[in-house]
């Protein structure tokens, strides 16, 4: 391994941490697309940068690429407060109107210069390597490498400052203005930095992986967790391995770093999507039909105790009288001999005493209670258990 | 968690000192824009090792940089490259390079004879390839830089070098004969996005643009509509598409001067920031322009059609 490619992976991994963390917020506050929302709207600001120095590579260009992104965040959350239309929608209508001011300024000033944000920032993680940060005669690596790492800092400063703050403001708003902090404070403050992150992490890997990994990690950690330390330390593991591992891919197939590592981000979320122990597709789809087999067990042991006549319990009715299929009968049938409450006896079937009890109870329930009850109802009888 | 990081940075800054040379003892050699990396092929011949950053037909503008071309530039020696912002930042990061030896052909033109901006005075059209004296002085520069690094083969570079300048005289001369045979008010080169102002200067043809330089920017909609009254006004008979911009903005041109009541064709398929594939005669900087210059020659000067 040379080292330009451990910096590379260096630096995809700090990027991922720094983008992990206000991504988190992002996805909670379904405001994830801000980042997108941002790369685009910086443009206006490198324009004007470059009006007033006349320079593509002055630094007073990426600073002005950074207050654009902080005016979008303003712009979008004052369209918000309105109340007249929803977050989405206001990022949708900031961005696109930023950008093509700086679209028709290039046109109408600049047309013969080769201006856009790819000539201001370098978004590419294959040559941050060789873009290096030269005190005379020292170098100091990469100078993604610092810019990206700065903010991290800061970021994680800020992080363990106003944890609490942020909890709270992102959660419960009310709870938190009555608490004495102002929710309005958290925002602006998150969104900055959530604008400062984007532009510099812009530079260091690429316009397209600092929304992927904003929201992707950030994302795939909400399947698997209600904690929210618990979500932002999933969210950084995630980002960080899609970087080192996309990074491995692209060494392997050739090809571009970002691309490869957008890929594994988005793998990574396929897999939690599907796998994830409670709200993966796989689970929901085991517990929707689970669900379903209670729900006809139930109906079973009612129709059970509301009829004594024999014909009504026999067996092979079951299908005619509460419309069910076989497979479903035999089913239902299997669950409820398993747990002891009904007796099959020359194919006529009967509530045993267990079942009994159990279908009294669930009456009370369903008459007295809320339907929520019964879940607890199922812990008393090792519903699935046996 | 931090420390962590601390400890991997000064563990990147530890490696980054140190130097690592591979290959077959030959000189190595990175290009970015395939009409540099086919200059320098003429030149360095076998002797040195040569790898282009931009594959053949891949546009600067479009280019995305791969894994391998990592190593590439970690194992460079001499990195050859446009400049005047073609390649974009990459430009500034090579300009900034330390512990290699990086060369922008265009540093060795009289910056007051390239096509500045309009608006902003230190930007230049990069497009210098289509001046073929500028192409003749960036020969001579390659020829030096080479000599330079590998001092014990000048007199091959040389004789490369003398061998390909003759080479592009006689293209000179052979696209001056075959375009003087177009009259000069025939002479208006309507393509997709500034890039020919340097033919044009030289073989004194009007070029329009559909498009700018930037590749931010597109077209507007007052743009074509006047760009297809000049194509009226002017009796242009073909309009041009590039190897790499989309055809629709030309497409779009057509349809407006159709729409007018006039005819215009599309003359055929130019190559602006990029040579053809490698293996074909397009792929050569000499082929390409020989190309471009008959399928313009043709285009424009046919005979009106009925």
């Amino acid at each position: 391994m040379s080292s330009a490619q451990i910096e590379i992976q260096l630096i995809a991994s700090i990027a991922a941490i720094a983008c992990a963390i206000p991504g988190t917020f992002l996805v909670l506050r379904k405001m994830a697309m801000i980042s997108d929302a941002i790369s685009h709207s910086i443009l206006p600001g490198i324009v004007i940068g470059f009006f007033i120095t006349h320079d593509l590579n002055s630094p007073l260009l990426i600073l002005l690429a950074a207050i654009t992104g902080i005016i979008t965040v303003i712009l979008v959350e004052y369209i918000q407060k309105t109340g007249l239309v929803k977050e989405d929608t206001a990022i949708g209508l900031v961005f696109p109107a930023l950008f093509s001011i700086g679209v028709i300024m290039i046109a109408k000033n600049a047309n013969d210069v080769h201006l856009d944000v790819d000539a201001v920032l370098l978004g590419e993680l294959a040559f941050a390597p060789f873009d290096r940060f030269i005190v005379p005669d020292v170098d100091l690596g990469p100078k993604s490498l610092w810019v990206i790492g700065c903010i991290l800092i800061v970021t994680i400063g800020l992080l363990f400052a106003f944890f609490k703050e942020l909890k709270v403001s992102t959660f419960d708003a009310g709870l938190a203005a009555s608490l004495g902090f102002s929710p309005a404070i958290m925002h602006y403050g998150l969104m900055s930095i959530s604008s400062i992150t984007t532009v510099g992490a812009f530079d260091a890997v690429g316009a397209i992986l600092v929304v992927a990994l904003m929201i992707a990690p950030a994302a795939t950690a909400y399947l698997l967790t209600n904690n929210l330390k618990r979500m932002l330390a999933y969210a950084i593991s995630f980002g960080v391995f899609s970087a080192i591992s996309g990074y491995w891919v692209a060494h392997w197939l050739d090809a571009s770093i970002s691309g490869s590592i957008t890929t594994m981000l988005g793998l990574i979320f396929l897999l939690v999507y599907l796998f994830a122990p409670s709200r993966g597709i796989i689970a929901v789809l085991y517990r929707e039909k689970q669900q379903r087999t209670e729900v006809s067990l139930l109906t079973f042991l009612l129709h059970l105790k509301n009829h004594n006549e024999e014909e009504e319990r026999h067996v092979n009715h079951l299908n005619e009288h509460i419309n069910w299929q076989k497979v479903r009968s035999k089913t239902v049938l299997e669950l409820a001999l398993k747990n002891n409450m009904i007796l099959i006896e020359n194919n006529i079937v009967s509530l045993t005493e267990k079942g009994d009890d159990f279908t009294s109870q669930a009456i009370d329930y369903i008459i007295t209670n809320e339907d929520a009850e019964i879940e607890h109802m199922k812990d008393d009888f090792f519903l699935f258990r046996g | 968690m931090k420390k962590t990081f601390l400890f991997l940075i000064i563990l990147s800054l530890f490696f980054s000192c140190k130097n690592e040379k591979k290959g077959n003892g030959k000189l190595n050699v990175v290009t970015t824009t395939t009409m540099i990396t086919d200059l320098v092929k003429n030149i360095g011949g076998n002797q040195i090792n040569l790898q282009g950053l931009m594959g053949s037909g891949v546009d600067p503008h479009l280019y995305k940089a791969s894994e391998g071309d990592v190593t590439k530039l970690v194992n460079a020696d001499v990195i050859f490259y446009n400049g005047l912002h073609l390649e974009g930042k990459l430009v500034e990061v090579f300009e900034k390079m330390k512990n290699k030896k990086t060369v922008a052909v265009s540093d060795v033109l009289d910056k007051n004879t390239l096509i500045g901006s309009d608006y902003f005075a230190s930007n230049y059209d990069p497009h210098i390839w289509f001046n073929i004296d500028y192409w003749k002085q960036a020969t001579n520069y390659v020829v030096k830089t080479l000599s330079e690094e590998i001092p014990e083969q000048k007199s091959t570079f040389e004789a490369n070098g003398k061998n390909y300048l003759n080479q592009l005289e006689t293209l000179k001369s052979k696209l001056n004969t075959s375009i003087s045979t177009l009259p000069r008010e025939q002479r208006i080169l309507v393509t997709a996005h500034d890039a020919f102002n340097y033919f044009g200067k030289s073989f004194e043809f009007e070029v329009v643009g559909l498009q700018g330089l930037s590749t931010a920017t597109e077209a507007g909609v007052q743009d074509v509509q006047n760009l297809a009254n000049f194509i009226i006004e002017k009796k242009v008979k073909a309009i041009f598409v590039e190897s790499s911009v989309p055809k629709r903005t030309i497409e779009a041109l057509q349809a407006s001067v159709k729409s007018k009541g006039h005819e215009v064709k599309i003359g055929g398929t130019l190559y602006s920031d990029a040579l053809g594939n490698t293996g074909t005669i397009e792929g050569t900087y000499i082929g390409m322009y020989e190309y471009n210059v008959n399928t313009i020659v043709e285009a424009l000067a046919a005979p009106p059609s009925r």
